[in-house]
């Protein structure tokens, strides 16, 4: 994992623990916040209790004066005012109290006080008639609950001050008449704040109103500016009227709290309670918010704390992290290095055994062309399995290599059944005969001819099962059966069943597990004497599991195994194959000696390889081509030659000491002065490790061939690179095919390359003229006869052609065995019907 | 050169920036920021008492004060029945270091210890700048003391709804006969009374509004009159017969249906202000004191709340050559010199004494400021720059408030026809007692 990713990870980590801690800390502190709002409200509520007790203790004060005046009344001694008031005077005992008695029966709302005027101490008259403090209140009928009025200013003094009320009946002193009176007990405004001084203790900027029904207040805190709570806060705190009535309704119906915003735009939270034993007076008490979360800062503190930590926490992990990455650094290094290595070795080793096979199978292949000694032939063929064994076993190593680096892919392309087969059983069938042993085919006639599948591998997993049936029998028979039946759960494919039965050795039960194992070699001490490396029955296993396969086996010990797999392919072509023991039959009999393939007696090739036996080989089998080949044995001599000479294609091999091909190819691409700009380069290389083909490709080479060079391939190379006006019929097989009977084909089709490949594949027998529309070949067959038209079925054939002579076909998909033993098949028997 | 340029205008811009700032200087002198004379640690408190039940402009500026001096309170307090419990509030135990007063309370005897107890606002020691306060408005005593400061002025005059004007094309009428004009205008697009009003014997009423600054005009050009104004002399009710006669002019020229005033403005108040904001009165007459309630009964009024519109406060076109400016003062600010923090009063009031706070204090109220600078609130943007010759203070006239009270009532008696002119001048005297 990346550095960065690592870093965003724990950064992500922390951000998610801080997060949780800082929803924690919100939480507790929002917690806190609700338990202090709470506790404020107790207060609030307790304030109320203090107010109200206080309230009516007042009250009672005031009934109690009230209740001696109208008892001497009762009794019939009334008292008058001045009567009255000295005796309040005698029983207040506060002097900040005042009792104002005053006539309300006549409406004049004046009488006389305890306390004189502050301005004239003389005069003790007082008068309500300019104070509008009983509009909401019942005077004339005060039945002894409280009876408060609102703060208001005390006409004898100007303090602000609360009034508690009762009715009093006096005697008027000039008349004689009974009047009603009301009793006022005037107490300051501040005597009642004293009481909450308390509160100070506990809430430092706590302000205690009392508002009325209409939100007026009767004693205002400071902070809540205007003359009405409801007014002020609709002032600051801008709501619809809905919203505005629902908060009022609140505060007039309910005990609680809410937030709201002071003039200055500042969090505060009102605690509201009626006042119990008033009518429609309410308590509120305004304190700032910030007075009551301000415990929230410690759970910063410790958040700041857990950062900090996770800081470090973040940075030391990383320098761990940093260090164990140096150290993994340093041995993925090494491990790299290592792969290298084995890439290397195996490179090297691919390279190193194939260059002296090359030499060794190319000149055998020049024995087995030249020599006429039976004996001699005989030693040149076994020198020829041997190599091909000894190839096998680099091919097996190379392809297990690819495997272990997961280089190795299934690549599906679409193949010909019997060609498959025809390449199986003509690999197998050599070594068969040669051990005396019996090899028996059962091919399902009704198989698919086109089938869409890893040809390759395929061929590579049973020649692998029929190589070691062969190899692990001493005699008897080995038989290799294939049979096909349609998948039932999918339309367009075929389940084909395959198996190879042979009377070998057998394979213990114990042994079984081993069988699939890389480099494990079976029963080891009996089989010393048979090449392999066991790895052939790994690899089979491995390029099945990667079909969708699996490699079954049943075995006795000693008397033989039985090798089978269901493979699923796709059908491309329903046709049955047919027959195929008639067709490889004949495929036998016309396996033949080695015929050159073409002449170019006016083509000239270089080759350029460090190895002189190895450039005697490329010259020695291509000799019977009769081309111009000239040889270079290092980078350096083939660039002179490559600046001085024209060549119709370059092989150039990739190892070779001082400058390699790579280089030499290089320095070939920039040169500017050589008649070569166009001339294709093949690489010859015995290097055949996985993703070579692009490195070469990518290196500037147009193709490459592997050594040991196999003379076919190396001659269709030629065949495709060479310009075609400089290749012709070998001479003396056109002298064989004088003497033999020969077919004229006219071959019609509109791909052209498809046609020239045609025309290559087909045996020098036949006479093969390429034409590519109906109309070319209607004027050919004008002149000209010709015994099999082989159509393409792209073109048009009904009606212009002789019915008889044509062979229309899907050209593209066929392969070159089809075409052939397709042509065979019809000569032969047109042969037959003329005999 | 580009840099000479530059230079040249920045120094000009500083100049402008600089003249710009100077206005309540002491002496000449440039103003500036209110400058703390004490610590800001000192602690007070300080409790002001006055006639507004809601005095929200005053705590505004409490609450400014505040930046300059935290650690204290000030506290207003509305006194009922302030006429007779403020004497009361002054010699009593919990006495105000600052009380309100108003000018008619000067020479009524029942005032007497209000003014004679109140801290000298002039004594040079205190650094108040009075210099900012318009010089109609500034309450100097005869020996040039200042005791009081003026915190609101008024005027009589109208609201004009701009919108109307706009709409119609037309110009606020400065001149008599521009009013009539404007009017037949108004009239023929549909505005049956182009100008309404309370049909009260009041100040805001239509008659005082219109005619008392024609009136008060008229005695100031010749204060001979005053005296027999003052004690009632039926003779000097002559002076009075322009103004009214002009009142008539202007009730008979269908500027007004007053019978429509009646009918749809209740008080001179609260119903003034409800009617001219349903939209559709280009002229209302009315005093200071209805403008102030206009801030808050802008959100009261549904139809406002609908259709807002801009209106400015202008004085009415009474005369030939245009309106007269009554330059009133509503309240005042005096110092109880008896104050047990008289330093931190007196430090109040010079904080408060600068046409910004003032200014302030006049816009949130939505009163006329009594300082020179009337930008602050541009409903009273008409008044700045008012000519001096018809522009009438208190300082200028003493009438008492009986000889008011008498114009008052004739004007009323002529608006609705209950007197011709002449009769109300013949009256003089005891007009408001028929």
């Amino acid at each position: 994992m990346k550095k960065r990713y690592i870093i965003i990870i724990n950064v992500l980590i922390i951000g998610l623990i801080l997060f949780i801690i800082v929803k924690y800390a919100n939480d507790r502190a929002s917690e806190s916040n609700s338990s202090s709002i709470a506790s404020f409200e107790k207060m609030t509520t307790t304030t109320e209790q203090i107010i109200a007790n206080y309230l009516e203790d007042e009250q009672h004060l005031c009934d109690i004066w009230a209740n001696y005046i109208n008892r001497s009344a009762e009794t019939g001694t009334p008292m008058t005012v001045e009567e009255a008031i000295s005796y309040i005077r005698k029983a207040k005992i506060s002097p900040e109290i005042s009792g104002h008695l005053i006539y309300i029966d006549d409406g004049s709302m004046s009488g006389i006080s305890t306390t004189a005027s502050a301005t004239d101490p003389s005069d003790y008259s007082v008068n309500y008639s300019h104070i509008s403090i009983f509009d909401n209140l019942e005077i004339s009928n005060v039945d002894g609950v409280v009876n408060l009025t609102r703060a208001y200013t005390n006409p004898l003094n100007g303090v602000q001050s609360i009034a508690f009320l009762n009715n009093v009946k006096v005697m008027d002193d000039e008349t004689g008449a009974m009047r009603g009176g009301l009793i006022i007990r005037v107490v300051p405004v501040s005597r009642l704040e004293q009481k909450l001084v308390f509160l100070k203790g506990e809430y430092e900027n706590v302000e205690l109103s009392i508002i009325d029904w209409d939100g007026d207040y009767m004693i205002h805190g400071k902070s809540l500016k205007n003359s009405n709570l409801f007014e002020y806060f609709k002032s600051y705190n801008p709501m619809s009227t809905q919203e505005y009535s629902k908060v009022i309704d609140t505060i007039r119906t309910g005990v609680g709290s809410m937030h709201i915003r002071n003039s200055k735009s500042e969090d505060s939270i009102i605690a509201y309670t009626p006042l119990s034993g008033l009518d429609s007076w309410f308590l509120v008490a305004y304190i700032p918010a910030k007075e009551l979360t301000v415990n929230r800062s410690i759970d910063w503190i410790l958040l700041g704390i857990v950062s900090v930590g996770l800081m470090i926490l973040l940075h030391f992990n990383i320098f761990v992290l940093m260090s164990y990455n140096r150290e993994l650094s340093v041995t993925a290094k090494a491990a790299n290095q290592a792969n290298e290595a084995k890439s290397l070795f195996l490179s090297t080793m691919s390279h190193d055994i194939r260059t002296p096979m090359n030499a060794i199978i190319g000149m055998n292949e020049m024995i087995l062309r030249d020599s006429h000694e039976e004996e001699t032939l005989t030693y040149a063929e076994n020198i020829r399995t041997a190599g091909n064994t000894l190839l096998g076993i680099i091919n097996d190593i190379l392809d297990f290599s690819k495997i272990e680096a997961g280089k190795m892919e299934i690549i599906e392309v679409d193949y010909n059944f019997v060609s498959l087969l025809n390449d199986l059983v003509n690999m197998v069938q050599r070594g068969a005969e040669e051990k005396g042993l019996t090899f028996d085919l059962d091919v399902d006639s009704n198989i698919p001819e086109i089938l869409h599948g890893d040809e390759i591998r395929i061929k590579q997993v049973i020649t692998n099962i029929l190589s070691n049936a062969v190899k692990y029998t001493k005699e008897g028979s080995v038989v290799f059966s294939v049979s096909g039946s349609k998948c039932e759960d999918a339309s367009d494919y075929v389940n084909l069943h395959v198996s190879v039965k042979d009377t070998g050795v057998g394979i213990k039960k114990e042994d079984l597990d081993r069988l699939f194992a890389a480099f494990e070699r079976i029963d080891e001490d009996k089989n010393r004497h048979i090449e392999g490396t066991g790895l052939g029955m790994a690899i089979a296993q491995k390029f099945l599991n990667m079909m969708g396969s699996h490699l079954q086996v049943q075995s006795e010990y000693g008397k033989g195994s039985e090798f089978s797999f269901d493979l699923k392919q796709k059908v491309v072509k329903w046709e049955p194959i047919g027959e195929f023991d008639t067709a490889f039959k004949r495929y036998l009999s016309e396996r033949k000696q080695y015929k050159v393939q073409f002449v170019a007696p006016k083509a000239r090739a270089l080759v350029v390889d460090d190895n002189e036996v190895n450039l005697k080989v490329f010259s020695s089998l291509l000799s019977k081509t009769r081309m111009q080949i000239e040889t270079a044995d290092s980078g350096d001599a083939c660039i002179a030659l490559f600046k001085r000479n024209f060549y119709d294609v370059i092989f150039l091999d990739h190892m070779m000491p001082d400058k390699d091909g790579i280089e030499t190819i290089k320095e070939m691409k920039e040169c500017s002065d050589t008649p070569n700009h166009k001339t294709p380069v093949i690489c010859l290389t015995a290097n055949a490790v996985s993703g070579m083909r692009e490195m070469y490709i990518n290196a500037g080479f147009d193709d490459y061939l592997t050594k040991p060079i196999d003379t076919s391939r190396l001659e269709t190379m030629f065949l495709k690179y060479l310009p075609p006006d400089l290749v012709e019929q070998p001479a003396d097989t056109a002298e064989e095919e004088k003497n033999e009977p020969q077919h004229s084909i006219l071959v019609v089709g509109k791909d052209i390359a498809l046609l020239r490949q045609i025309k290559e594949w087909l045996p020098d027998r036949y006479n093969v003229v390429v034409v590519k529309s109906k109309e070319q070949a209607l004027a050919y067959l004008e002149k000209h006869e010709a015994e099999l038209i082989l159509m393409d079925q792209d073109i048009e054939a009904a009606g212009n052609f002789e019915e008889s002579k044509i062979m229309q076909k899907n050209l593209q998909e066929m392969s070159r065995d089809d075409i052939t033993s397709q042509i065979d098949e019809f000569f032969n028997e047109s042969d037959t019907a003329n005999m | 050169m580009r840099k000479n340029i530059r230079k040249i205008i920045s120094t000009a811009l500083v100049t402008l920036l600089i003249l710009g700032t100077m206005g309540c200087g002491q002496g000449g002198t440039t103003s500036k920021e209110f400058s703390p004379k004490y610590s800001p640690d000192t602690e007070y408190k300080l409790y002001i008492v006055g006639t507004y039940s809601n005095f929200e402009s005053l705590e505004s500026a409490i609450e400014r004060f505040y930046v300059h001096y935290p650690n204290g309170e000030i506290e207003y307090t509305y006194l009922d029945d302030y006429i007779n419990t403020i004497g009361q509030a002054l010699a009593g135990e919990e006495q105000p270091d600052i009380f309100v007063v108003q000018p008619w309370m000067y020479g009524d005897e029942r005032f007497d210890s209000l003014f004679e107890g109140a801290e000298v606002l002039s004594d040079p020691s205190l650094e108040i700048n009075l210099d900012c306060i318009r010089q109609g408005v500034r309450w100097e005593l005869d020996n040039g003391d200042v005791i009081a400061l003026p915190i609101f002025a008024t005027s009589y005059g109208m609201l004009v709804n701009m919108d109307i004007f706009e709409k119609e094309n037309l110009k606020v009428p400065k001149t008599f006969d521009e009013l009539k004009k404007t009017c037949e205008k108004l009239k023929a697009a549909g505005y049956d009374s182009p100008v309404m009003g309370s049909n009260t014997s009041t100040t805001p009423g239509i008659g005082y509004s219109f005619a008392y600054p024609m009136f008060a005009k008229a005695v100031k050009d010749d204060r001979s009159v005053e005296e027999d104004l003052n004690n009632l002399v039926p003779s000097s009710g002559e002076a009075m017969r322009a103004s009214l006669t002009r009142l008539k002019e202007f009730v008979d020229s269908d500027c007004i249906d007053i019978d429509k005033c009646s009918a749809e403005i209740e008080d001179d108040y609260n119903a003034v202000i409800m009617r001219f904001f349903e939209g559709d009165v280009p002229m209302m007459l009315c005093s200071g004191d209805v403008v102030s309630g206009t801030k808050k009964r802008e959100s009261k009024s549904e139809a406002f709340s609908a259709n807002p519109f801009k209106y400015d406060f202008y004085v009415a076109p009474s005369g030939d050559k245009g309106g007269y400016y009554m330059d009133s003062v509503t309240i005042m600010f005096s110092v109880n010199k008896n104050s047990a923090n008289l330093d931190m009063t007196n430090e109040f009031m010079r904080f408060l004494t600068s046409e910004k706070e003032l200014g302030l204090m006049a816009q949130e109220k939505r009163l006329i400021t009594p300082t020179k600078d009337y930008s602050l609130d541009e409903v009273y943007g008409s008044l700045s720059g008012f000519p001096e010759d018809r522009s009438v203070s208190f300082r200028d006239i003493a009438l008492l408030d009986t000889a008011v009270k008498e114009f008052r009532a004739g004007a009323f008696k002529v608006i609705n026809g209950e007197m011709t002119v002449d009769e109300a001048v013949e009256n003089y005297g005891t007009i408001s007692g028929k």
